[in-house]
């Protein structure tokens, strides 16, 4: 099903959480089926994802959360299903091209050039890309204030950044390409509680500026209250979608992981 | 007597420099020892022969007719041989290349013979330079080899390819999502491994003499420059090569000279258990 076909299809748009239909979905996924070996991890999970919004998919270990970031960013081919970024299909296109469609991807681990300068991983982050994602001036400077940890730092290997600086640096190269989606993996993890306040803090700026985020985090009670909406994935499939405060409010995490329809 | 065999050392580790950065960046690049870069040093040396001696061009210009006939052999090797076999592992790709280094020398044998073979090339008199024997052969390998590393240099800092090289070496995944082609800079990997190859056999051809077996003979001091200098670090193999073939050299003062290569494996041994990451490997960050 295209995308254009599920925003004509009111029912099931409204048991997917579609946006308004005459609206563009940054990201629709349809029926998607991943795997690596004999099984599937992924078994027909199927959303999308509203303009402007911060949409978290939650789920416990081993539910299927990072193979479904891994595939929408390219790096784990789809099974059957599809996957649409703004209208168009990317399901077959390979990760380096979907980029230029106007995605970008911030890995959980390994999410910067360790033996590169933080300014040379800067520049590589849109210096392949198509002339109309190259960063101009400006957006370099935009992206720079928006995280001065990074701004202070060019010279620095990117290897010898803390933590917390290297997600920043993620997320300023990630941005620098003028995403319309931007893909965030685990982006709390290993990160102090002081770090994982600036850190959705700063997801929630990046949102303002006019880019959708589809994120997927374990820690729940940190990441809810920074979301729009939430999705709860579990053992491959799409168990709930709803609001994150509905989330948080109406519906006990335990039983939807557990198994027990909310 | 000892200054003679300092200058024909770093002659040596020179030319040896050439093979072990190509080796190096196959290695942090495609993540395999490339065993072929024995039958690739062999090759390029016949290719540039072929076109210097059979087809009448002068050196210079068969040496780069060679460089772009065997850039093009190797992106087609790689194509044929390595990308079928790209995700399964360090050893099953160490193995293929030992095959396509068999097949790449037994080529040469098929069409040029076992004999021994030279350049069409004027014989010089060698210099005397305060006492010291200079061929000009050996200039001619230090601009070259000089020129050549300046370049790979200028390349891998300060070039768009460099830094899709270094970026692909250090995190495949990263590069795909930052809109880097894994495959386009691989075969741009191959071209410059085999430019420098090409190189380095032309240079071993105007020193001795181009025979099928040439590459075995440097393929242990390559792999052992490019170990010493930290595997994966090209500046670090450039070094490795010059200490590989000074120690070579100077080991005659004191031994018999066919046990040259085990004096340079005893300090390789010595170096390496006192820094295994190798001369240059500290700085690479892995944390």
């Amino acid at each position: 099903m295209t995308p254009a076909a599920s925003k004509s299809s009111a029912p099931n748009c409204a048991a997917l959480n579609c946006a308004a239909p005459d609206l563009v979905v940054p990201l629709a996924v349809r029926d998607l089926r991943v795997g690596y070996g004999a099984g599937d991890i992924l078994k027909g999970v199927s959303f999308d994802v509203p303009p402007g919004a911060i949409f978290t998919v939650v789920g416990p270990n081993g539910s299927g959360k990072s193979t479904l970031i891994k595939s929408i960013a390219g790096l784990v081919p789809a099974r059957e299903g599809t996957i649409h970024l703004l209208g168009d299909d990317i399901t077959r296109l390979p990760a380096n091209q979907r980029v230029n469609s106007g995605l970008a991807y911030v890995p959980q681990e390994h999410n910067v050039f360790r033996n590169m300068t933080v300014g040379e991983n800067l520049k590589l982050a849109t210096e392949f890309l198509q002339a109309d994602r190259v960063a101009t001036t400006t957006q370099r400077e935009k992206v720079l204030e928006m995280f001065p940890d990074v701004a202070e730092r060019l010279q620095l290997q990117a290897g010898n950044l803390s933590g917390g600086q290297r997600q920043m640096l993620a997320f300023a190269c990630a941005l620098m390409a003028n995403p319309e989606l931007l893909l965030l993996d685990e982006p709390s993890a290993g990160l102090s509680p002081k770090f994982v306040e600036q850190i959705f803090a700063a997801v929630q700026t990046v949102r303002d500026s006019g880019v959708t985020i589809f994120m997927i985090e374990q820690n729940v009670a940190a990441s809810l209250p920074f979301s729009d909406t939430a999705l709860v994935l579990v053992a491959g499939e799409v168990r709930l979608v709803t609001t994150a405060d509905s989330l948080l409010a109406d519906h006990d995490l335990h039983q939807l992981y557990l198994g027990r329809a909310a | 007597m000892i200054a003679q065999l300092a200058i024909n050392g770093l002659i040596t580790g020179m030319i040896v420099a050439l093979p072990a950065v190509a080796l190096t960046l196959i290695f942090s690049i495609l993540k395999f020892p490339n065993f072929a870069i024995g039958g690739m040093l062999t090759a390029g040396a016949y290719l540039a022969w072929a076109f210097n001696s059979l087809a009448g061009l002068p050196l210079l210009a068969a040496a780069i007719a060679a460089v772009f006939a065997f850039s093009a052999i190797m992106v087609a090797s790689d194509k044929l041989v390595f990308r079928p076999l790209r995700d399964r592992g360090p050893i099953t790709l160490l193995v293929a290349s030992m095959g396509l280094s068999f097949i790449l020398e037994n080529v040469c044998r098929l069409f040029f013979g076992n004999l021994a073979r030279n350049f069409d090339i004027p014989i010089e008199r060698p210099y005397r330079i305060a006492g010291l024997r200079i061929n000009p052969e050996q200039i001619t390998t230090a601009i070259v080899t000089l020129l050549a590393m300046a370049a790979v240099y200028l390349l891998l800092r300060h070039s768009p390819l460099g830094r899709a090289m270094r970026a692909v070496a250090d995190n495949p995944s990263l590069a795909a999502a930052r809109g880097i082609d894994r495959d386009r800079t691989i075969m741009w990997t191959w071209i410059l491994a085999a430019s420098l190859t090409v190189i380095a056999g032309v240079l071993v051809g105007m020193d001795r003499a181009i025979d099928p077996m040439m590459g075995w003979s440097y393929i242990i001091t390559i792999f052992a420059a490019a170990i010493l200098g930290g595997l994966g670090s090209p500046v670090g193999a450039v070094l490795g090569a010059l200490a590989v073939g000074l120690v070579q050299e100077l080991s005659i003062v004191v031994i018999e000279p066919q046990y040259r290569q085990a004096v340079s494996f005893v300090a390789i041994a010595l170096l390496l258990l006192f820094r295994p990451q190798g001369l240059l490997g500290q700085v690479r960050i892995a944390r």
